[in-house]
């Protein structure tokens, strides 16, 4: 429920707040759920990409290199738990 | 009858075995896609949603503009405070300086008028002043000529104020017909123990005239005194009239001063009664 719920207010925060409480929101979710900093990137860009700013994708960018540590990071730390 | 085929299916395509990130994933790739292969479409669906995003913004900066504003607003008023303070003080300094310039000029020192008229120009033994009740001017307060050098700090007597208006002043001279004022006669460095009491009279035209015993020995050439701050000499004796059948002498007075060129005068009151 709390995935859940993380996700949807870092999906309303992309729309209503400012970014930096959306990145800060994104991160806090990534640690339960590493492919939301990528899917609320890719919203980002979605609403907010114009190709007069700028040729790269930045939110894109973030929140896959921000997916792509998560991912790194649960992945050591199951092996660890796994090890013990 | 067997439902294993249905349950089977549901396993394959249960919500339970799909992540919240795959799931926002998913409707992030559903998004992009409505938006590069159908943008108006997109655009119908998320203009609301941009406006009140919008509003909610506008008002969210309201408020913490306002609260910017209040700190702003606190301080700017906590400097104006101590502004107004400092121009307050500022201002109590320039009302003793006024008080203190204009205490100089009509307690201690009197009330400096400039003379309007002298005669000839005004009737003869008066003289008419610039200053007025405006100014501080009673009916009954002594002018005195500004003293030079010489003449003590009193000044030499001229006369009372015998009328007073808002800007102006008459002053009827001691010379004037029936004025009369009380007096000393003596040489001029005696002490004023020394000096003889006269009642002085006013003979008109600039003159003064008094009435001695014939022991008492004046002079030509003496000089009479009138009561102002200490003995102030107001003439001088020009001529002696000397009557063998009579015990007292005449003493015809002139001013110490040429009452026709006198420029400024001082004010003050002396306590002498009104001519």
């Amino acid at each position: 429920m709390i995935r859940g719920t993380l996700t949807l207010i870092t999906f309303i925060s992309t729309v209503f707040f400012p970014w930096p409480l959306t990145a800060v929101l994104a991160l806090a979710t990534s640690v339960f759920e590493p492919l939301i900093p990528l899917a609320i990137g890719l919203f980002a860009d979605t609403l907010y990409y114009t190709p007069q700013a700028g040729i790269l994708p930045i939110f894109t960018i973030y929140g896959a290199i921000i997916t792509v540590v998560a991912f790194f990071v649960r992945s050591r730390l199951s092996e660890s738990i796994i090890n013990k | 009858m067997k439902k294993t085929f249905l349950a089977k299916r549901n396993a394959i395509f249960s919500l339970a075995n799909i992540s919240w990130g795959a799931f926002a994933l998913a409707i992030a790739i559903f998004l992009l896609f409505l938006r590069l292969l159908a943008p108006n479409l997109f655009w119908k669906i998320f203009t609301p949603v941009f406006r009140s995003s919008d509003a909610l913004g506008e008002a969210s900066h309201a408020i913490f503009v306002s609260f910017g504003d209040t700190a702003k607003l606190t301080i700017q008023n906590e400097k104006l405070a101590d502004e107004n303070a400092m121009l307050v003080n500022e201002n109590q300094a320039l009302i003793q300086k006024v008080k203190s310039i204009s205490g100089l000029s009509t307690n201690s020192r009197g009330i400096i008028a400039g003379v309007v008229a002298s005669p000839p120009e005004s009737p003869y033994d008066t003289l008419v002043l610039s200053a007025g009740s405006n100014d501080g001017v009673a009916l009954g307060m002594e002018a005195f000529a500004i003293p030079n050098d010489g003449q003590g700090d009193g000044g030499v007597p001229l006369g009372v104020v015998s009328a007073v208006f808002a800007d102006f002043s008459r002053v009827t001279l001691f010379s004037a017909p029936d004025v009369t004022v009380n007096g000393w006669v003596g040489k001029k460095n005696l002490p004023a123990q020394a000096g003889l009491p006269l009642i002085i009279k006013g003979t008109g035209g600039g003159t003064m005239s008094a009435s001695i015993a014939r022991s008492a020995n004046i002079a030509v050439g003496d000089t009479v005194f009138a009561p102002g701050p200490g003995m102030l000499p107001i003439g001088k004796i020009v001529r002696i009239d000397n009557d063998p059948l009579s015990t007292s002498v005449i003493l015809r007075i002139m001013p110490t001063l040429n009452l026709f060129s006198i420029a400024w005068v001082v004010v003050r009151d002396t306590g002498i009664s009104q001519p």
